[in-house]
């Protein structure tokens, strides 16, 4: 068996639908102007449309167009949304995603890297064994909403992203960018929980956290470790977790802003082991993306231009 | 009555002043000391089971990506987990054997060339289509094996002396026996058709040929067939 493998050769069985993870990378470098982020939309509306289509996504994609990530995106969810059952499953979906690509990159960590030290091999271990039941955890909330594995297409960004050659790259970029983006995520769903009074979804999402938790500490640890003699690797390992953390913003939707979609969880990545700088630092990279408003203006248009050819699609094949 | 012989410098007062019990209160230890394997070589053999159970963990860890069946991947994570723990618990047992200092943390070693052969020939299958080969080498052919000789050396080792790697394997085997049977009712699914269970069954003759031939996971085993 070869050491590191690309994303595309993760294997899945064929409830699922793999989409091309472009639309998220440009998500991270979308700028503060409504016509750059209608164009670009508009560019991408074809692979978009096609990664949809037989998907539980597809009435999501036919009420936006192709900025629907955008609105499920950047909105917070709230009880009375009235494509909330939808929203929420789509959500879950993503996280089970998230979760199995993490399962996947710390499970090869021990292939990846024979020579590591044991200490090292047994904290990748145990997060293949959370991460393992992280995704048999949201399967089964997905369920509880009414979803199923493969209602929502899958991109591999995440393992893109991190999974790295170099094993302090690795850990920064899957234990600290990955599992802090977690983190934040995950105390957003369980502030929604507590919103709408579900328990079943506080309580699992929490237990989930507080391993997220620990794998990020894992990272912080390791990092450290394995750049200890080194301050210009160390520097490196930053600036590749900052690039990560860029690109898991999605464009400000996770940020410190007062307009975040998924706010920072300050209190959770402290005791993972993030200083309060990093905190600050992730906050203001973040900060850099289009606004909320520009994005809703964005989205408006690109819905309104998705229906008129719609329309005239309509009225073409009538004719 | 005669008085009691005492140490040269202590005194009566020193004595416990319990009676001695009798057979009938506390049944007598019928254990013999004196078992099959020295310090020496208990520590040899935990050396070569870790090197099993280590790379084992890190098969298993290179695989989960490239397995299609979600089921198998969730279920290999716990496995992997107990493995880690197992090699682990093997390691720890090491300074306490007098190996400790000489092999610092990476105290694996292959009971032979012809072992750590066997090892990467398991690790081979790589394509998503090879689910039953990946798993047979592992659960048909490996853990079996590695069952048979950790329950036989619990009877074989000095069961008071080396009782520390005797509870050790005890848990091991537990966990490993649970392995082996949810391993077994993934194949079974797997192994419907006449096809698929003759790749099994082929793969299984021809690792455990390799396994027969190079003399288990210490080089001195005697093979059982499973
Ligand atoms: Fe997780
Ligand atoms: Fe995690």
């Amino acid at each position: 068996m070869k050491r590191f493998i690309d994303h595309d050769e993760l294997a899945r069985d064929s409830r699922f639908i793999r989409q091309d993870g472009a639309a998220n990378s440009v998500l991270a470098t979308l700028p503060d102007d409504v016509d750059t982020v209608v164009d670009i939309f508009e560019q991408l509306a074809p692979m978009i449309e096609k990664a949809t289509r037989g998907t539980a996504a597809e009435p999501l994609y036919e009420e936006y167009g192709p900025a629907y990530n955008l609105v499920v995106l950047n909105e917070p969810i709230h009880p009375d949304d009235p494509a909330l059952v939808n929203r929420l499953r789509f959500r879950l979906h993503g996280i089970l995603i998230g979760e199995l690509q993490a399962l996947e990159g710390a499970s090869r960590s021990l292939w990846d890297f024979p020579e590591a030290p044991w200490e090292f091999k047994m904290n990748m271990a145990r997060q293949a064994w959370d991460e393992a039941r992280h995704v048999q955890i949201y399967e089964k909330l997905l369920q509880y909403m009414g979803g199923e594995i493969g209602d929502y297409p899958e991109n591999t960004f995440l393992f893109e992203c991190a999974c790295s050659e170099d094993p302090a790259m690795r850990v920064a970029g899957v234990n600290r960018g990955l599992e802090g983006l977690a983190c934040d995520v995950f105390r957003d769903l369980i502030r929604y929980a507590e919103k709408v009074g579900d328990d079943t979804i506080k309580q699992a999402v929490d237990f989930v956290l507080a391993d997220e938790i620990t794998h990020v500490r894992f990272g912080s640890n390791w990092v450290k470790e394995f750049t200890k003699d080194d301050p210009d690797y160390f520097k490196r390992t930053q600036e590749f977790r900052r690039e990560v953390d860029k690109r898991f913003s999605f464009g400000g939707a996770r940020s410190a802003r007062a307009d975040a979609a998924i706010p920072l969880a300050v209190q959770d990545r402290l005791e993972a082991g993030f200083t309060a700088e990093e905190i600050d630092e992730i906050g203001a990279l973040s900060a850099g993306g289009p606004s909320r408003e520009t994005l809703r203006e964005a989205a408006r248009i690109l819905a309104e231009r998705h229906r008129a050819k719609k329309a005239q699609q309509t009225q073409t094949a009538a004719e | 009555m005669s008085e009691q012989r005492l140490y040269p410098g202590s005194g009566q007062d020193e004595r416990t002043s319990f009676a001695p019990y009798s057979a009938f209160d506390i049944p007598a230890d019928l254990r013999t000391l004196h078992g099959r394997f020295d310090v020496e070589a208990v520590a040899l053999r935990v050396r070569n089971w870790r090197y099993a159970e280590e790379w084992m963990m890190m098969i298993m860890g290179g695989w989960v990506a490239t397995i299609p069946e979600l089921p198998v991947k969730t279920g290999l994570g716990k496995i992997i987990w107990d493995s880690a723990v197992a090699a682990d618990e093997l390691g720890k047992r090491l300074p306490e054997l007098r190996c400790g200092s000489k092999v610092g943390q990476f105290g694996s070693q292959p009971g032979n060339e012809g072992f750590a052969a066997l090892i990467q020939e398991i690790s081979s299958p790589e394509s998503p289509e090879l689910t039953i080969e990946k798993l047979t080498g592992i659960f048909d052919v490996l853990k079996p094996h590695l069952v048979d000789v950790y329950e036989r050396f619990c009877t074989e080792t000095d069961q008071i002396c080396d009782a520390p790697t005797i509870i050790l394997l005890e848990d091991i085997t537990r966990r490993s026996r649970a392995h082996i049977a949810w391993g077994n009712t993934i194949l079974d699914e797997l192994c419907k058709d006449a096809a698929s269970e003759q790749r099994r069954a082929k793969r299984r003759d021809e690792l455990a040929a390799m396994l027969a031939e190079c003399g288990g996971v210490t080089g001195e085993e005697a093979v059982v067939t499973h």
